[in-house]
C-alpha cells in the first residue's frame, strides 16, 4: 500500500475509535492494554485491508444534521408503525415503489438503502445499479419526497456528488 | 424515587410499549415485508429507549460508551438483515400482500 496522507489520517482515525472501543469493553482496566494494543493494531491492518482508505472525508456538519434527521425521523417511523400495529381497525395499503437514485455508486448507496428501513413507511427490498425497490405501508404517502430528502442527507454528509437520472 | 429512577423508570416503560406493539405487529400484519416493517421500526425504538433508560443508571463512562454501541450495532443489524430477507422473499417471487387481498 502506497502511503499516503489519506492512509495516514485513516490510520490514525481508526486507531483512536477502536482504542475507545477497546476502554468500553473492558471499562477501563488499565492491566488490559496489553492484549489490547495488539488487537488494536491488529483490528486496524485488516481495516485498512477491507475498507481502503477513501480521500473524501465525512462532514462534520453533515455528520450531525444526518444524525438529527435520522433520529427525528426514525422516531417519527416507530410511532407510526406502532399505531398501525396496535390500532383495532387494520389498515394498511402497502404497495412497492422503485426509484433511481442520484447517488454514485458504493458506501454511500448502501447507507441510505439501510436507512430508508428504520424511516417512516419504507423498506428496501432490492438495490440494483442504481434502482432502489422500496416497500411501502402506504401507497398514497409521498415516497420519493422522503427519498429524496434522506438522499440529499446522505450525500451532503459522505460529501457525494448527487448525479442526474 | 429520585428524579433520575424516575425518568430511567418512564423511558424503560416506554421501550417496553415500542417492543410489545413491534411484537404486535409482527402477529397481526399480514405478509413477511409489512412484518419487516414492524420488527425493523419498532424495536429499534423499544431499544433505543431502553438503552436511555439504562444510560441513566450506568454506573461508569465506559458503561455508558457500551450501552450506546449495542444500540448502534443492533440498528447496523436489523437494518441490513431486514433487507436481506425482504430482497429474498422478492428474488422468490413473494408477492407483496394488498389491501383487497385476504388476511
Amino acid at each position: 500500500m502506497k502511503l499516503s496522507v489519506a492512509a495516514v489520517r485513516a490510520f490514525l482515525w481508526r486507531s483512536a475509535l477502536l482504542a475507545a472501543l477497546w476502554w468500553a469493553l473492558t471499562d477501563g482496566r488499565a492491566d488490559s492494554w496489553g492484549v489490547g494494543s495488539v488487537s488494536i493494531l491488529a483490528a486496524v491492518s485488516l481495516s485498512l485491508r477491507l475498507l481502503p482508505p477513501v480521500p473524501t472525508t465525512v462532514s462534520r456538519i453533515g455528520l450531525l444534521r444526518f444524525a438529527v434527521f435520522f433520529f427525528v425521523q426514525s422516531l417519527r417511523g416507530g410511532i407510526q408503525v406502532a399505531w398501525l400495529a396496535l390500532r383495532p381497525r387494520f389498515s394498511l395499503r402497502p404497495a412497492i415503489h422503485e426509484i433511481p437514485l442520484r447517488l454514485p455508486e458504493g458506501i454511500g448507496r448502501v447507507l441510505l438503502a439501510n436507512t430508508l428501513s428504520l424511516l417512516p413507511g419504507t423498506l428496501s427490498v432490492g438495490l440494483e445499479g442504481r434502482r432502489l425497490c422500496l416497500h411501502v405501508l402506504d401507497a398514497a404517502a409521498p415516497t420519493e419526497v422522503e427519498v429524496r430528502r434522506a438522499e440529499t442527507r446522505v450525500a451532503h454528509m459522505l460529501g457525494l456528488k448527487l448525479e442526474e437520472t | 424515587m429520585t428524579t433520575t429512577e424516575i425518568a430511567s423508570f418512564i423511558l424503560l416503560l416506554t421501550g417496553a410499549v415500542f417492543f410489545f406493539a413491534g411484537t404486535v405487529g409482527l402477529l397481526r400484519f399480514p405478509d413477511v415485508y409489512t412484518r419487516l416493517h414492524a420488527l425493523a421500526k419498532a424495536d429499534n425504538l423499544g431499544l433505543g429507549f431502553i438503552m436511555l433508560g439504562l444510560l441513566l443508571q450506568a454506573p461508569s463512562p465506559a458503561t455508558a460508551l457500551k450501552l450506546v454501541l449495542i444500540w448502534l450495532l443492533a440498528l447496523a443489524a436489523s437494518a441490513t438483515v431486514g433487507f436481506l430477507i425482504a430482497r429474498r422473499a422478492r428474488q422468490n417471487g413473494i408477492v407483496p400482500w394488498q389491501s383487497g387481498d385476504r388476511r
